[in-house]
C-alpha cells in the first residue's frame, strides 16, 4: 500500500510529504481554514463599508 | 488538533514566500499589465493583451512558473516554500467568498444543468478509462486511479482513490503528472478557442468547467477568458460546474473501489470502505462554506449582489469581489510554483496515452455538448 501518499500531496507529479503541498495536516484540515480565513476577510470588508 | 498547532508554529516561515507571491502579483497588477494594456506592437496599441489575452491570472501562473523551473532551478528554496505551500488555502477561501456572485435561484437553475452535464461526464469518462484500461491491458490500480482523475477532480481526486485501489505512489505521480500537464496545455489554449469561437461567458465556463480535469486551471482559464468577477461572468459559472464535480468525488471513488474490488480475484487483507465512510473522510468541506454565502448573500446580508437588470451591487459586494480577485491572484503564483517541468516528464507511455485520449475527447466533447445546448443554458 502508499502509505507515503497524504492527503494534500497534490504537488504536480509528486506523491510524497517532501511536496506536500499545503500547511495543514490535510486537506479537511485546509477547508476549515480556508472557512475561517474567509470568515475573516469578509468580517473585514463588512467593518469597512460600514456607515 | 496537532495539525492546527503545527499550522500556527509554521506560519511565521511563510512570510518569506508570501510576501514574494504578493510582491509578484502587486508588479503584475500595477505595473506589467497597465504597461502590456498601452504597448504598442506591430502598430496595435494593446496588441499583447487582445492577442495573446495574458492577464494578471495568466502572467501570476506564468511567473509561478518561472520561479521554480527557471529562477530556482527546479525547486521551490527552502525560505519560500511554506509560503508557496498556503496556495490553495488562498485559492479556496477565493471560492468560498465567490458564494457572493450567487443568489439561492441562480444556483438552482444553473445547478440542475450543471447536475446533468456533470453527471453524465464523470460516468462516460469512468467507463471509458476502464474500458481503455483493459483495452491496453494497464494495471488495475492505475486504471483505477486514472479513471477518477480523468472523470472527477485531478489531483484530489486522484489522491483520494489511490488508497481504495492499493495504488502505488508511482501510479499517483503518473496520474497527476498525465492530467496535470493536460491541463496546463488547456488552461492556455482555451481563452483563445473560446474567444475565436466569440463564446459566451455562460457557455465559456460551461465548457471549460466541464472539459478541464483540476480545480485551479479551470479558475485560471476562466479568469483569463474574461478577469470580471461579477455574476454570469465566466468564473461564476465555471465555478459552479466545477464545484459540482468537486461534490462527487465521494461517489466516484466509491464507484471505483467497487470496481476494483468486484474484479479482484484475490483478496489480500484489503478493507472495503463503505460510501458513508468515503463522504465523511473524502468531502470537501469548504463546499459547505460556498453554499453558506451563498444563503447569507441570498438572504442581502450584504447588500445588493448586482445582477444584470436589478440594482447595482453594494459596496460591501463590490470591495469583495475587488479582494476575491486578489486573493485568486496570489493563489495562482503559488500555484505556477508548484507546475515541476520534470515532474510532468514522468508522464509517459501507456498512461499518457490513455490519459491524452480520454482528456482530449472529453475537453472536445464538452465544447460540443455545450455548443449543442447553448440554448437551454440558463442565464444567471
Amino acid at each position: 500500500m502508499n502509505s507515503e501518499i497524504k492527503a494534500g500531496s497534490e504537488t504536480i507529479g509528486a506523491a510524497g510529504e517532501k511536496s506536500k503541498m499545503t500547511l495543514f495536516k490535510d486537506d479537511r484540515a485546509e477547508d476549515i481554514g480556508a472557512i475561517i480565513l474567509s470568515i475573516l476577510v469578509i468580517a473585514a470588508a463588512v467593518v469597512m463599508t460600514m456607515k | 488538533m496537532d495539525g492546527d498547532v503545527g499550522f500556527f508554529r509554521k506560519l511565521p516561515s511563510a512570510l518569506p514566500g508570501l510576501a514574494l507571491i504578493i510582491i509578484t502579483m502587486v508588479v503584475i497588477r500595477n505595473w506589467i499589465e497597465p504597461w502590456m494594456t498601452n504597448a504598442v506592437v506591430f502598430g496595435l496599441k494593446g496588441w499583447l493583451v487582445k492577442v495573446t489575452h495574458l492577464n494578471y491570472i495568466l502572467l501570476g501562473i506564468i511567473c509561478g512558473m518561472l520561479y521554480r523551473n527557471i529562477l530556482f532551478g527546479g525547486k521551490i528554496p527552502e525560505i519560500f516554500s511554506d509560503g508557496f505551500k498556503l496556495s490553495r488555502l488562498m485559492i479556496k477561501t477565493g471560492i468560498i467568498m465567490l458564494g457572493s456572485l450567487y443568489t439561492v435561484s441562480a444556483i438552482v437553475k444553473l445547478g440542475a444543468m450543471a447536475i446533468f452535464l456533470i453527471g453524465g461526464f464523470v460516468i462516460l469518462t469512468i467507463i471509458m478509462v476502464l474500458w481503455l484500461g483493459k483495452l491496453f491491458g494497464l494495471d488495475r490500480s492505475m486504471t483505477g486511479v486514472l479513471a477518477n482523475a480523468l472523470s472527477v477532480c485531478g489531483v484530489s481526486a486522484a489522491v483520494a482513490t489511490s488508497p481504495a485501489v492499493e495504488a502505488k505512489a508511482s501510479h499517483v505521480a503518473y496520474a497527476i503528472a498525465t492530467i496535470l500537464g493536460f491541463g496546463i496545455l488547456t488552461m492556455f489554449i482555451s481563452p483563445f478557442i473560446g474567444h475565436a469561437l466569440e463564446l459566451t461567458d455562460m457557455q465559456y465556463g460551461a465548457w471549460i468547467g466541464t472539459g478541464i480535469l483540476n480545480s485551479g486551471q479551470v479558475l485560471a482559464a476562466a479568469l483569463a477568458f474574461n478577469p470580471n468577477v461579477a455574476p454570469g461572468t465566466a468564473v461564476s459559472v465555471a465555478e459552479i460546474w466545477n464545484i459540482m464535480r468537486v461534490i462527487s468525488i465521494p461517489f466516484a471513488v466509491f464507484a471505483v473501489t467497487i470496481w476494483y474490488w468486484a474484479g479482484k480475484t484475490e483478496v489480500e487483507g484489503g478493507k472495503k470502505k463503505g460510501l458513508g465512510t468515503l463522504l465523511v473522510e473524502k468531502f470537501p468541506v469548504f463546499v459547505i462554506g460556498f453554499m453558506v454565502m451563498v444563503i447569507i448573500t441570498s438572504m442581502g446580508a450584504f447588500g445588493d449582489v448586482g445582477i444584470k437588470g436589478g440594482p447595482p451591487a453594494s459596496e460591501t459586494i463590490k470591495l469583495l469581489r475587488l479582494w476575491m480577485t486578489w486573493i485568486f491572484g496570489f493563489g495562482l503564483v503559488g500555484l505556477g510554483g508548484y507546475i515541476d517541468f520534470k515532474e510532468l516528464a514522468k508522464a509517459g507511455g501507456t498512461p499518457l496515452k490513455l490519459g491524452l485520449i480520454v482528456g482530449i475527447t472529453k475537453y472536445v466533447l464538452a465544447l460540443i455538448v455545450v455548443l449543442l445546448i447553448k440554448d437551454y443554458l440558463v442565464a444567471i
